[in-house]
């Protein structure tokens, strides 16, 4: 267990060009370990509001993660925060396909010191254990299913032991079954290490699995509820 | 200790790390502390065609830079050395440049004869120890047909010759290159190239009896035949009293129709300066060294090859510069891949060491090739010139080149910086949403 973060969101608004308001969040918390779907209609705001938590975007507000401000720090800073800090996972991987899985998972080695790179690639390995990769670390990944795929994304996003994971449609391009069993992996695993999970997705299933869901529309937080848990 | 006691070798090994020294700092102050070696390779392989691509055109530039550097450099040597046999020369008043054209490079000129008074006064001072007379004008092909006496045939080729020397008027000794065998016979045209006749000397048949070693200089291409034949073949008396049925010298003044050129061997150095300065007399005789004449030639052309390297450089550094902006338009392609690592929390500085990486593999593999394209244009270059000039050039790349190349790496290794910074302004989320 490495436990999570809770999160701290005050006055936050990103706006975009000219001026218009992309979202706006008077007031959000999050407790540590906490599984959250962020959910609503393409355009609202949802991608925005994670980019925002994880700090790569220009916003005004407060985002504590812990006791760490992000909004204040410097881009440099926030980077370093989030190597720490928090993995992320994509919709489409963005895996370097000419490097094997365990070189993907172990990404984050390359920028670390020199004496914290063999603990980041020994846990990049039990993480592809986990996720069911164990025996593949040296394939490419180019040879691999979207499943697959997204197992070494979120191996990768895991390897630095992060307390936060923060996931973009993860199960957006792949298939029911396999996003099905990608989704109890990811749940079993951050439930496992005790990390706060923030998913912005469409999937119902997984939404169903989350602790609590937010419902973004219209760049503003306009539900904030504890899972329909059976929903669909 | 002084530079000027290092030896000449630690001097250029000096000077290359010296030009290498903003390229090795500028990678230890990029690349401290990371290690972005697999993530460099997998851009390079994922974008195999354009860096292959890129690689070739630095290649090529730098190859041509350092080809004709060296072929430069070469062929003034090979022309250097083309003079070497001819210490001092002796004409009749004129234009040094023309007369050392003329006789070194057997280039057609019009000049002055020297009578036979001044050829008795030149052969027969004692610091001379050879003394040839030299007559130009006619030709046969491509080869002009040159008079002169066995003593300089001998020295021309270090006295190696096949067959056997002459023994009789009519009788030629042929340079290594020219088409004709021994036992062959030949007339020889009156002129030479545009301005030739062929039937002026129509009853005049020389025979081919010897060919001298190579001398890597244009008298490979000449044919040597007695003095005493051409002025016969052009109806003049043949240097000796009638009847007296000699060859070579000494030469009777009485008899002596004339010589363009005389070329003076002395085994002392401070001898020939004496003699140039004896021979060099106003409306008489102009005494030169043919080699002070080609340094003067030199240190005209001195400053173009420094315009040249310039200008070679400034190329360089272009092709390097649209290289780099190639670059720059490639890495709109790996965006994505550059967000992510942002978004993964890699330091600007890694990611900026990423993409420099990039630009530097493709830059030095660039540089290395060119110096293998620089050895290889170099020697075919030498061959060319070598084959039509008959000036023996070699040009192996020597230190300067290596320096052009160093400063090249160094600055094109700094302007590598500037796609790299620019990469690193473009906004992450942008580039994980494109």
């Amino acid at each position: 267990m490495t436990g999570g973060l809770p999160v701290s969101v005050s006055g936050l608004c990103v706006t975009g060009a000219g001026g218009r308001v992309l979202l706006s969040v008077s007031s959000l918390a999050l407790p540590p370990g906490a599984l959250v779907g962020v959910r609503g209609p393409s355009g609202a705001g949802k991608s925005t509001l994670l980019y925002a938590l994880a700090g790569l975007i220009a916003a005004r507000g407060r985002v504590c993660w812990g006791d760490t401000d992000i909004m204040p720090l410097s881009a440099e800073k926030r980077a370093r925060f989030r190597a720490g800090n928090i993995g992320m996972i994509f919709q489409d991987f963005l895996l370097f396909e000419e490097l094997g899985a365990g070189d993907n998972a172990a990404l984050s080695a390359l920028f670390l010191p020199r004496a914290q790179r063999r603990e980041l690639r020994a846990r990049a390995d039990a993480r592809l254990s986990a996720l069911g990769l164990g025996n593949h670390a040296g394939r490419s990944v180019a040879s691999f299913s979207g499943g697959e795929r997204q197992r070494v994304a979120i191996a990768r996003a895991m390897a630095s032991g992060a307390p936060v994971l923060l996931a973009d449609e993860p199960t957006a391009s792949l298939d029911r079954g396999t996003a099905d069993r990608l989704t109890a992996d990811l749940i079993g695993l951050v439930r496992g290490n005790g990390t706060t999970l923030v998913v912005v997705t469409h999937d119902a299933r997984l939404i169903d699995r989350m602790d609590r869901v937010l419902t973004i529309a219209d760049g503003a937080l306009v539900s904030d509820e504890a899972a329909p848990h059976g929903l669909e | 200790m002084a530079w000027n006691d290092v030896s000449a070798l630690w001097q250029d090994i000096a000077l290359t790390v010296l030009f290498l020294v903003p390229a090795l700092l500028t990678g230890a102050l990029v690349l401290r502390g990371y290690a972005p070696w697999p993530l460099v390779r997998a851009i390079l392989w994922r974008f195999r065609g354009a860096s292959a691509l890129f690689v070739l055109l630095i290649a090529v530039s730098v190859g041509m830079g350092i080809g004709l550097l060296a072929q430069e450099r070469g062929l003034r040597r090979g022309t250097a050395q083309a003079a070497d046999k001819f210490d001092l020369v002796i004409t009749a008043p004129g234009s040094e440049l023309t007369a050392m054209l003329a006789t070194v490079f057997l280039q057609p000129a019009d000049m002055g004869l020297l009578d036979g008074a001044t050829w008795d006064e030149i052969a027969g001072h004692d610091s001379v120890a050879l003394a040839a007379p030299l007559a130009f004008g006619d030709s046969f092909g491509a080869s002009a047909v040159v008079g002169t006496t066995l003593g300089f045939a001998r020295y021309l080729a270090d006295g190696q010759i096949t067959g056997r020397p002459w023994q009789a008027e009519g009788e030629a000794l042929i340079g290594a290159l020219v088409p004709l065998e021994i036992g062959a016979e030949f007339t020889p045209a009156h002129g030479v190239g545009d301005a030739v006749d062929d039937h002026a000397h129509g009853d005049a048949h020389i025979r081919v009896v010897g060919r001298l070693g190579r001398s890597g200089t244009p008298w490979d291409r000449a044919i040597l035949v007695p003095i005493e034949t051409v002025w016969e073949v052009h109806g003049l008396a043949n240097g000796h009293a009638p009847g007296t049925g000699r060859l070579g010298p000494p030469f009777d003044a009485a008899y002596f129709p004339g010589a363009p050129a005389v070329v003076v061997h002395s085994d002392a150095l401070w001898a020939n300066y004496a003699l140039r300065s004896e021979f060099t007399r106003d409306r008489e005789t102009m005494a030169f060294f043919p080699g002070a004449v080609l340094a003067q030639l030199y240190g005209v052309l001195g400053d173009v090859r420094q315009v040249m390297s310039l200008m070679a450089l400034v190329t360089q550094a272009l092709v390097a510069a649209s290289v780099l902006l190639g670059l720059f338009i490639l890495s709109r392609l790996f965006r994505r891949q550059i967000a992510l690592l942002r978004a993964l929390g890699a330091p600007a500085r890694f990611v900026f060491a990423v993409v420099w990486c990039f630009g530097a593999a493709l830059l030095l593999s660039g540089a290395l090739l060119g110096l293998c394209a620089g050895v290889g244009t170099a020697s075919v270059l030498a061959r060319v010139v070598t084959a039509r000039t008959d000036v023996l050039v070699a040009a192996p790349v020597g230190w300067t080149e290596i320096h052009f190349l160093a400063v090249f790496v160094s600055v094109t290794l700094l302007l590598s910086l500037l796609p790299a910074a620019i990469v690193l302004r473009q906004p992450v989320v942008q580039g994980l949403r494109s």
